[in-house]
């Protein structure tokens, strides 16, 4: 395995390829759509009416009214559709398998095949969100900002995800040395939605544990992209709030390259 | 009588491979325990901080919502125990594994509880630790009533979860793939148990307490050990001790509907 391959040049329609047959794969389940969005739907049942609960006997916190904090939560929910998928999955399955060697041997970028499979995976439930979103809106009402912070929180949205996907990299690498991931990728995510703040906004932690939390690369994911949408986060702290997310994307970009190069070194020092 | 005997060494065995196997996977077992905390310590976690930021929800306090939480865990840490297996009823059917338990002479349900994995009770453990420590922080006065029942509760509570499972799990027989549903019905029982069961709408508290009774895994024993006020549907109190008989029975009609089941399977043609 450690011969070297003269690097074909490159083109992205294999790519575009692998990410088709991902969302294809994905469009068979069509049982599991149905529930996902039924599952959607009570979901945001729930969280309307246990924040109605807690703002109808209580002085509202001033720092997110009732139709914000509903119009964040419906919004962390619809985001979770694709945030939560275990999209570089396939890495530890064919590490798993053993097939990531036929993988090796393929002209092919293994990395980007990787990650345009989780791609094509995460386009899929993106779709998803639209029907689920306008189902939503029969049991909620949500805020609709100005064009300007839409096109913000989508900016932010997209930085958010991608540093969610270098954390889900990252842990599918570990795969290379220890191969049951499962249980500690569980507790990542569960940790990140509630430190994340997709649970419970962060606004509404203690003041001390919030001010820990907003650095955290888990607030880039959820909170960050949330506060820009429903206006907790300024246009004037935009800068800073989107300079944050980069830098965590930069930083956790960094840890995922190395880690991919150490292990697909091991993985050939140990033969295939 | 030899029949009982033959599933009584049967079932022995089976927890004695189970501790054996969890035994052999050391690291493996510690990674899913700290999975058990995550999980417990993320849902908890977030209501703490709910209810910091708002004093109470309908007249219930972070106080009362430990121990609401805590009668589920427990009840929900018996059916993961004892009765964890019902879960891969799916797995069995479309690998074609359970063609061979219907061969067997034992019962198939019994075979499919005593199938040997890597259950160990540490969430038993777990959920009996904290349980102890929320009715000491929630002030629920324990006298003998509470000692009588809060076991029949969570066994209750257990046995509502395991009917639950059973009906979705039956319903591979005509649907082979059930994972989604499994999934959003184990997320939906999670949601359900979190809050008192008042803060929803009538309908909806009609049909936690009637047709999926959830409601009983928690809500109705802790409002009475809580001495709450107020009932979702306006129940005496003493309901809350129903929740053993409320389990056997919809239990019982889990079970018809799986004999029911059963007797149409026809395999997957494996």
């Amino acid at each position: 395995m450690s011969v070297v391959f003269s690097r074909p040049r490159f083109r992205l329609e294999p790519y575009v390829e692998f990410a088709k047959v991902a969302m294809a794969k994905e469009a068979t389940y069509r049982f599991d759509v149905f529930t996902n969005i039924a599952s959607v739907l009570v979901r945001v049942y729930i969280l309307r009416t246990v924040w109605v609960a807690l703002y109808a006997h209580n002085a509202a916190p001033s720092e997110l009214p009732l139709h914000a904090v509903i119009t964040y939560s419906t919004i962390a929910m619809l985001m979770s559709l694709v945030m939560d998928i275990d999209q570089t999955r396939i890495l530890r399955d064919s590490l798993h398998d053993g097939s990531i060697v036929l993988d090796f041997t393929k002209p092919m970028r293994v990395p980007l095949y990787f990650i345009a499979n989780g791609t094509g995976e995460v386009l899929f439930h993106a779709v998803l969100m639209i029907p689920a979103l306008a189902l939503a809106l029969f049991f909620v009402h949500i805020d609709v900002p100005s064009f300007g912070t839409l096109a913000v929180f989508l900016v932010s949205f997209l930085l958010g995800y991608s540093v969610g996907f270098c954390i889900n990299f990252i842990l599918n690498c570990t795969a290379f040395w220890t191969l049951e991931i499962t249980a500690v990728q569980f507790i990542v995510t569960w940790i990140t939605d509630l430190v994340g703040g997709e649970l419970v906004p962060l606004v509404l932690f203690p003041a001390a544990l919030q001010n820990v939390l907003v650095v955290l690369p888990f607030a880039a994911m959820f909170s960050t992209p949330l506060l820009i949408y429903v206006g907790h986060i300024p246009p004037a702290q935009y800068a800073g709030a989107l300079g944050l997310q980069a830098f965590w994307l930069i930083a956790l970009g960094a840890v995922s390259v190395v880690m991919w190069r150490l292990g697909a070194r091991r993985l050939v020092s140990q033969g295939g | 009588m030899k029949r009982l005997k033959a599933m009584a060494r049967a079932y022995r065995e089976y927890w004695r491979i189970n501790v054996l196997t969890t035994l052999e996977y050391r690291e493996n077992f510690l990674m899913w325990f700290a999975f058990t905390i995550v999980y417990h310590g993320t849902a908890l976690g977030a209501l703490w901080v709910v209810l910091t930021a708002f004093p109470s929800m309908n007249g219930w306090t972070f106080r009362d919502m430990a121990f609401l939480y805590g009668l589920w865990m427990l009840a929900h840490a018996v059916n993961n125990t004892f009765f964890s297996e019902i879960g891969n009823i799916p797995d069995h059917v479309h690998e074609g594994e359970f063609d061979r338990l219907l061969v067997r002479p034992l019962d198939t349900l019994f075979q499919l509880i005593a199938t040997p994995g890597q259950t160990f009770p540490d969430e038993l453990i777990l959920a009996v630790s904290y349980f102890a420590a929320a009715t000491w922080y929630s002030g629920v006065h324990v006298g003998v009533l509470f000692l009588i029942f809060v076991p029949l509760i969570a066994l209750g509570g257990a046995l509502i979860d395991l009917g639950i499972n059973l009906i979705v799990g039956t319903l591979a027989f005509w649907f082979v793939r059930v994972d989604a549903l499994q999934w959003i019905v184990a997320q939906l029982e999670q949601e359900f148990t979190r809050y008192p069961v008042s803060i929803y709408s009538r309908s909806v508290r009609l049909l936690l307490t009637f047709a999926f009774p959830f409601a009983f895994m928690n809500y109705y024993p802790a409002a009475f050990f809580l001495n709450k006020p107020e009932n979702a549907l306006a129940l005496p109190p003493a309901v809350g001790l129903l929740t053993p008989l409320i389990g056997l029975a919809f239990v019982s009609v889990a079970y018809a509907f799986w004999r029911f089941g059963l007797n149409r399977y026809q395999g997957v043609g494996h």
